[in-house]
């Protein structure tokens, strides 16, 4: 298969829904971006890297629900610009040193004063070299996406503690792994939400109970009366905003509301992967309104034709309601996010 | 690809689409191009089916194509562009039918294994891989189960229910075998469209079965290799329901089966007429078909949309003006301007359309390309593309505007107009009709033929209005439901009476029609008996009924001016026939019924019943076919006392011998002397 066959087939499936859930998303778009770089007879690095733009707007145009495909995607060319200066800089130690380091020049003050024209950099040769440096370096987010798990699970026993009650709604295999980590060396409580439409909480507490975890499930209509006793909200999370804001299951929004109003602490464990550098510029832009069907059954006739029945799949969750952020990389209040955000894309990638 | 199908790579999973949909309802817009290329939601329909077929991990497509055939292969040529399925169009322009088609396919032998056979109107939003599993694993235990159907449940009045076509399916849900299938009209005047007749078999061999009109019949089936070749065996099947399943499930020799398969949280329907693409295209825009929603942007025109709030999906290049009101669920394409105050609710708006100021929308679907000028109003209409609606119009709901149409300003288009600018068929040029389109229009009113083939089976005309006039919505339904209705009821009365007398005349003539049989060609009357109880026994009455109708008919047959020798004299026709009426007669009972039948029909019925009364009466005595009990038991009752002198007069007629049986210890030659003479006097 060419690799424009291998990027029809991914936007086909991104849009039929075929491929849903971050996770899944972002290892697809990474296999695909590997098989793109590898194949492209490319002479200089721009073109490598307008190649892996344009692919990316097709993905991201294809999902746009789905932002772990566009991070993915300026990841990929954060490494391939990071990896060209390296190599600029290795061949300049031998000359002169021409090109400032560029690394730090996204978060310098320089940089947000000055004119950001002249800023615009020249990349140029496309080694073969420089390709697989490229290539290993692809990888080794590969190897960061299969290992997000035990990275955020192994700080599982910093957070919770013995006798705990914890609550949470969906289900998400990140908190799934990071309870059942937790579980295995103390004792708590977790409630879960039962989080309709969906009913993913029921999923979740069958695998905790599992675990051997003591769960109950609650209606999602409880979540307010019960927070006085809960002692920490874990979530999982669709994608993380620019701003800290959160894309979550529908229902999130409201336990963080009801955490907040009494003072419960809201963590959210996510990998770095679903931290978008996009601003929510409207409440409705980052979220998909799924068939009805499961809020008013279709067969209902005479009704559906008078009223009109909205099924959001997401709620998007503003930043003051989140503690704490518990990524691959350890544990960030929502202030630190820019800084994250810095470190792992390039600024001229953040519209692709 | 998942790996599941690399173990079964030799197994391409097959589907066929039938790009035609063998009906008229959408002209005259089907005039100018084919119906599985009709934006819905400004996709073309068959796009959907492809998509739909592209989940389900179809890797081969055949598209069969009668009418438009070189429209449709234009885009498949396209679609096939940006697609990994391989698709084929097979032309066959004399096909006029789903059976043709299927005939074709045979045919042409291109199908190796189970395949899905849907028409190009299919919009769905299921997984099929559950289905083709149990069709699977039930054709690997089973090789008569054919067929699986797909089925959907709805309540009846479901918007996404095809008026005119619903169906009554015979499901046994153990083994998902469906065991009986009739087609249901809107209306059904006639007695066959309002019964449901099916084996007794079915109810022996299946314990318990479900008979169900609540199912959304969307035509998505999954076929195994025999399915076009018993089209071919059978070459008088049409449709795949109404004939084909019909056929199959009735036919005591095929021995196959057709299962099926209930979905219940999918979208499934099929746009079938006007009313359906009314339907469908809201399900589309509630999100019914998610993930077959716009701002999916399936399509490979390149589509940008987006959903926002209140369900409207509308691309980055539309330009609102400020004062313009964007009301619920509207679609609006790429490049389209709306002008100042005009407000839009409820419809689909295609690419490249400019909308006037003060234009008022509700429920309409607007093609590509449409200018619609100043003040204009319309609601629950369709407007093709690159038509133009000039200043000051008002179109009134149900009308269908085609192609290319102009209607010149200030017009009044009122309900129900179909519009095309399509010259008639034996003209060259387009007549515009001034009176409708005014004087800077151009089109004309369509109407349709009136006896269109695929039709002509549907014998009350009221079932084509349903569908024609059903794209509207429920008020126009309702209103001409309440216009039907009255009628509806006077047929229901005279229904009625039909059922009782129906059968009655149909035995009537059925008797007369054998008895004549047996006259003329002279049957024995063991075979006349045998015909005639055959008769009784499927009209399901009894020997009263057959004596009522034989004995005068047998009667009426002497001919009193017939010379002997001819076979028709009194005395001939009792000896040749008065058996049969023998045959009818067993007990007493019915001896004395015999008898008055007798009585009644010489008196009533017949002309000289009175020549014929005495020497029956003497015959059937002699014969022993009524005995003396019954004989005295008729005459001294009082009903052979009642009736008219006519009556009286016959009674008159027998008492010679009353008193010839009453008379204590008669020799019997002494009777039969006696009888003869009495006969000669008679005579």
């Amino acid at each position: 298969m060419s690799s424009k066959n291998v990027v029809d087939d991914l936007v086909a499936k991104l849009k039929r829904r075929q491929l849903v859930g971050s996770s899944a998303v972002a290892q697809e778009t990474l296999k695909l971006m590997i098989v793109v770089i590898s194949k492209a007879p490319l002479s200089t690095v721009n073109q490598l890297i307008d190649l892996v733009k344009s692919v990316g707007q097709k993905l991201v145009a294809a999902n746009p629900t789905e932002p772990a495909v566009g991070n993915i995607v300026r990841r990929v060319l954060h490494v391939i610009r990071e990896e060209y200066r390296d190599a600029e800089n290795n061949t300049n130690k031998q000359g002169e040193l021409t090109a400032p380091p560029s690394l730090t020049t996204s978060s310098s003050m320089y940089n947000l004063l000055g004119d950001p024209t002249s800023q615009q950099a020249v990349y140029g040769r496309y080694s073969h070299a420089l390709r697989n440096n490229i290539i290993q370096e692809v990888k080794d987010i590969r190897i960061e996406l299969e290992t997000i798990y035990d990275n955020i699970k192994n700080q599982a026993s910093l957070h919770i503690h013995s006798n705990e009650i914890i609550m949470t709604i969906g289900k998400s295999k990140t908190v799934e792994e990071f309870l059942k980590m937790a579980a295995s060396k103390r004792k708590f409580q977790v409630l879960v939400a039962e989080t309709a439409p969906s009913y993913q909480g029921q999923e979740m507490a069958l695998e905790l109970s599992k675990a051997g975890i003591e769960t109950t499930v609650i209606p999602d209509s409880a979540v307010f009366a019960v927070m006085s006793r809960v002692n920490k909200v874990i979530l999982g999370t669709h994608a993380v905003l620019a701003n800290g804001g959160l894309v979550a299951i529908t229902g999130t929004h409201m336990m963080a509301a009801a955490a907040k109003h009494h003072s419960t602490p809201v963590v959210v464990c996510t990998g770095l992967y679903k931290l978008s550098p996009l601003y929510p510029y409207d409440d409705d832009s980052f979220t998909v309104n799924i068939n009805p069907d499961a809020v008013l059954g279709f067969e209902e006739g005479d009704l559906i034709e008078k009223v009109t029945v909205a099924n959001p799949y997401y709620d998007y969750v503003s930043p003051d309601f989140v503690n704490l952020f518990i990524t691959n990389q350890g544990g960030h209040p929502p202030s630190y996010l820019y800084r994250l955000i810095v470190e792992n894309y390039h600024p001229d990638d953040h519209s692709l | 690809m998942p790996p599941k199908e690399r173990v079964e790579a030799e197994q391409v999973l097959q589907a066929v689409v039938l790009a035609d949909s063998f009906d008229q309802r959408f002209q005259p817009i089907t005039l100018e191009t084919a119906r599985c290329l009709l934006p819905l939601c400004n996709m073309p329909l068959i796009s959907y089916t492809f998509e739909f077929l592209a989940v389900a991990g179809v890797e081969e497509i055949f598209v069969f194509c009668c009418s438009h055939a070189d429209k449709v292969k234009e885009f498949v040529k396209e679609y096939r562009k940006e697609s990994s399925i391989t698709i084929h169009t097979i032309v066959s322009p004399e096909s006029m039918s789903v059976g043709d088609a299927m005939r074709e396919l045979d045919a042409k032998q291109l199908i190796r294994t189970d395949f899905i056979l849907v028409t190009g109107d299919v919009v769905s939003n299921m997984k099929l891989d559950k289905v083709l599993e149990e069709h699977r694993a039930r054709r690997a235990v089973d090789k008569n189960a054919i067929m699986t159907m797909v089925l959907k449940k709805a309540s009846s009045k479901h918007r996404s229910r095809s008026v005119g076509d619903g169906s009554i399916f015979v499901l046994d849900q153990k083994t998902k075998e469906c065991l009986h299938y009739q087609p249901v009209k809107a209306f059904s005047s006639t007695r066959e469209d309002r019964r449901l007749q099916m084996s007794m078999e079915v109810f022996e061999k299946h314990p318990e079965i479900q008979i169900r009109n609540d199912l959304i019949d969307c035509q998505i089936d999954v076929c195994s290799v025999e399915v076009p070749a018993l089209f071919t065996e059978n070459f008088d099947y049409q449709d795949i329901r109404s004939d084909f399943v019909h056929g199959i499930l009735t036919s005591d020799l095929l021995g196959k089966t057709i299962h099926f398969q209930e979905v219940n949280d999918v979208y499934a329907a099929r746009v079938r007429s006007t009313q359906m693409y009314d339907a469908i295209s809201k399900d589309i825009i509630s999100r019914w078909t998610f993930p077959m929603v716009p701002d999916s942007n399936l399509g490979t025109s390149g589509d940008r949309y987006e959903c926002r709030r209140g369900l409207v999906y509308k691309e980055k290049s539309v330009v609102l003006s400020r004062t313009c009101v964007v009301e619920e669920k509207v679609v609006i394409g790429a490049n389209t301007q709306v002008a100042e105050s005009s407000v839009l609710s409820n419809c689909v708006i295609g690419k490249n359309c400019k909308i006037g100021a003060n234009v008022k929308i509700d429920n309409a679907y607007i093609w590509d390309n449409v200018t619609i000028k100043d003040n204009t109003q319309m609601t629950q209409c369709i407007i093709a593309s690159n038509a133009v609606i000039e200043e000051n119009v008002k179109i009134g709901k149900g009308s269908m505007i085609s192609f290319n149409v102009i209607i010149g300003a200030n017009s009044i288009i009122p309900p129900f107009t179909r519009i095309t600018a399509l010259p008639e068929e034996d003209e060259d040029e387009l007549e515009s009709d001034e009176a409708l389109v005014g004087p800077t229009g151009r089109g004309r009113a369509f109407t349709e033929a009136e006896d269109s083939d695929d039709e002509d089976d549907e014998t009350d005309p009221r079932n084509k209005l349903v569908n024609k006039l059903a794209y509207d919505l429920e008020q126009i339904k309702l209103a001409a439901q309440e216009q039907e209705s009255a009628s509806e009821f006077e047929s229901e009365a005279s229904d009625v009476e039909e059922d009782e007398f129906d059968p009655v005349e149909d035995l009537n003539r059925e008797v007369a029609q054998t008895l004549d049989r047996a006259f003329n060609e002279n049957h024995d009357v063991d075979i006349a008996a045998l015909e005639l109880n055959t008769l009784r026994m499927a009209s399901n009455s009894n020997f009263h009924e057959m004596r009522l109708r034989i004995i005068p008919g047998v009667l009426r047959h002497i001919d009193h001016a017939a010379r002997p020798g001819a076979g028709k004299t009194v005395k001939e026709v009792l000896t040749r026939w008065g058996p049969l009426i023998g045959k009818m007669i067993h007990d007493e009972q019915d001896q004395v019924d015999g008898l008055f039948i007798l009585q009644s029909c010489c008196a009533v019925q017949l002309e000289d019943g009175h020549k014929v009364f005495g020497p029956s009466l003497r015959y059937f005595y002699d014969e022993d076919i009524l005995e003396e009990d019954a004989i005295l038991g008729w005459y001294h009752s009082s009903r052979s006392r009642d009736g008219g002198p006519a009556e009286l007069r016959l009674r008159e007629i027998a008492a010679p011998l009353i008193a010839f049986l009453e008379a204590p210890d008669s020799d019997d030659e002494d009777e039969d002397d006696d009888d003869d003479s009495e006969e000669e006097e008679d005579e």
